[in-house]
């Protein structure tokens, strides 16, 4: 057991020794595109939208910004990355020669995709608290525990994606059928409430919108801790259950 | 130190491994040889649990990869077919990866490492990144990570395919070393000059079963035994006024199998032939021999 959980980790640090290599260009983009979203929407769309539950739209949309990177991020490196680590550089099949086997990979990615979710909500959350968007912003930390616990079952349906497509392009399929739509519908752009039912009971099934309502307790400083408990048990369960379905899935690709 | 009996390995309706007897000693250098397809990368794969196996025995150094693959693979190393390097980083910092990956104490890694770098001629690599390496470097490099944990069994899936002769040279050379320093080698390769050159002992594989086993020279005297002149093309129709002579051709030449050279020799001035090669025959003859047919059936 603990054996394995240290197995996790290097698996983890060695995507870090190869990611921090080209940690500007790597971080960057993560950072600039709620940036880009915050100037297009909150700016130019808030000039319309004056109020939305008693806020500007640019207060309204900082929080769901800060955990969809957490989304993004774990998402492509799950999918893509993941992909391209198992088929073309083959590094799966070198690490399966060494003590490692298919479950600590799975748990050393999901880890990696954990870590990298609270990273990147946390320097979106920096940038936002600076623009004044926070009004707490000793509550950052918290933010990354949200990141971590949404990029963990975003993460881990990527992995699920990984086991399933044939070749690297149909993830361009999974990302506009499923991802795109579930980051529209999960309360980042707009209040949920006001969706059809049937919308509504869909994206109560994606884990992204129990971090949107975790994130904006968090920067409107709002029953958290009730919050934390509820959203919180819930994505820890879908991650358990997604990650479990993940590692099914991998353990038929990489065992073959 | 590795037992196999009745192996079997399916995948879907695939059978690429039909009921494999096997038994390879402590201390032995094994070779496995066989056409693509044939089934070698799968049973590698099955010895230390990246495949799991549909049905049969499997002991590998008193262990069953289905239960214990870890156990196993803390004292086995394999040279993969794939190098599977990571590009961006150096040399050192991969192989650091590695050691923590194998368990090896912190204080001893770079010790370790240096010391095999050095053994493969690579010291002066250390801190180059993997990318800009040669790909003779690279092959050299993936001993060095399969040596790390100091393993008992070394499996090589192709360890020279691609390279130079001078790398092959000096790779063989290694493989040498550390089998009279006891480590048992398990070997696949394409190059039946190789096999002969490594191995003491070698299976033939062809879809899935063994069609041959033994030490390479005892293959050589059972199933092609003699010498093999090869023949130019054009010298076909003078070839078949003799009676009794059995011609394989190919597009390089004719081959005539005899038990002497004389025999070769007399043929070649009694019908005034254009000799390309006279030579003894070899492991390459009983391979082609032995599988040559159904690559022509399957192509």
């Amino acid at each position: 057991m603990l054996e394995s959980l240290k197995l996790c980790l290097h698996i983890t640090h060695r995507n870090w020794m190869v990611y921090r290599k080209d940690l500007l260009a790597n971080i960057s983009p993560t950072v600039a595109d709620p940036a880009l979203i915050l100037v297009s929407l909150g700016l130019g769309l808030g000039s319309f939208i004056t109020n939305v539950e008693g806020m500007t739209y640019m207060e309204y949309l900082a929080p769901g910004l800060t955990v969809a990177t957490a989304l993004f991020t774990s998402f492509f490196e799950s999918s893509y990355g993941f992909f391209v680590r198992m088929t073309f550089e083959n590094v799966f099949k070198a690490m399966l020669t060494t003590p490692i086997g298919v479950k600590e990979i799975v748990l050393g990615e999901m880890l990696w995709v954990g870590f990298k979710g609270a990273i990147m909500s946390t320097c979106v959350a920096l940038v936002l608290a600076l623009c004044g968007l926070m009004l707490n912003p000793w509550l950052i930390p918290l933010l990354a525990i949200v990141g971590f616990l949404v990029a963990l079952p975003c993460g881990a349906m990527g992995l699920i994606a990984t086991g399933m497509v044939n070749n690297i392009n149909q993830f361009q399929t999974v990302y506009s059928f499923i991802i795109a739509p579930l980051y529209f519908l999960s309360g980042i752009f707009f209040p949920i409430d006001q969706m059809a039912g049937p919308i509504k009971f869909v994206a109560e099934f994606f884990p992204l919108i129990h971090g949107v309502r975790l994130a904006q307790a968090i920067f409107w400083n709002r029953e958290i801790w009730q919050t934390l408990l509820s959203s919180g048990s819930i994505l820890i369960l879908q991650s358990i259950i997604l990650c479990f379905m993940g590692w099914l899935k991998i353990r038929r690709k990489l065992l073959n | 130190m590795i037992t196999a009996k009745d192996l079997t390995k399916k995948f879907g309706n695939f059978e690429a491994i039909k009921g494999l007897d096997l038994h390879i000693q402590a201390g032995e250098c094994f070779g496995l040889l066989g056409p693509n397809g044939a089934g070698k990368s799968t049973f590698i794969n099955i010895l230390y649990g990246a495949v799991e196996r549909t049905s049969g025995d499997l002991s590998v150094l008193g262990l069953d990869p289905r239960r214990d693959s870890r156990e196993i693979k803390k004292r086995l190393g394999v040279v993969t077919q794939e190098n599977a390097l990571d590009e961006s980083l150096s040399v050192l910092e991969n192989m650091m990866i590695y050691c923590a990956f194998i368990g090896v104490p912190k204080q001893e890694r770079l010790q370790r490492i240096l010391a095999l770098l050095d053994y493969m001629n690579l010291i002066h690599k250390k801190d180059a990144l993997i990318h800009g390496l040669s790909g003779g470097m690279k092959r050299r490099l993936v001993f060095v990570r399969a040596l790390l944990g100091k393993p008992e069994l070394l499996i090589l899936d192709e360890p020279t395919t691609g390279l130079d002769p001078a790398v092959r040279h000096l790779l063989w050379g290694k493989v040498r070393e550390l089998k009279q320093a006891g480590t048992t080698i398990v070997l696949t390769t394409h190059y039946m000059h190789e096999a002969e050159v490594l191995c003491d002992r070698l299976v033939i594989l062809n879809q899935g079963i063994v069609t041959a086993e033994g030490t390479p020279q005892k293959m050589i005297e059972t199933h092609t035994p003699g010498f093999v002149g090869i023949f130019a093309l054009a010298d076909k129709r003078k070839l078949l006024q003799k009676e009794n002579l059995e011609i394989t051709e190919d597009s390089s030449g004719l081959y005539i199998r005899a038990n002497s050279m004389d025999e070769l020799t007399r043929l070649h001035s009694e019908l005034g032939l254009t000799p390309l090669q006279i030579r003894p025959a070899n492991l390459e003859d009983v391979f082609l021999k032995l599988t040559g047919k159904e690559i022509t059936l399957d192509a």
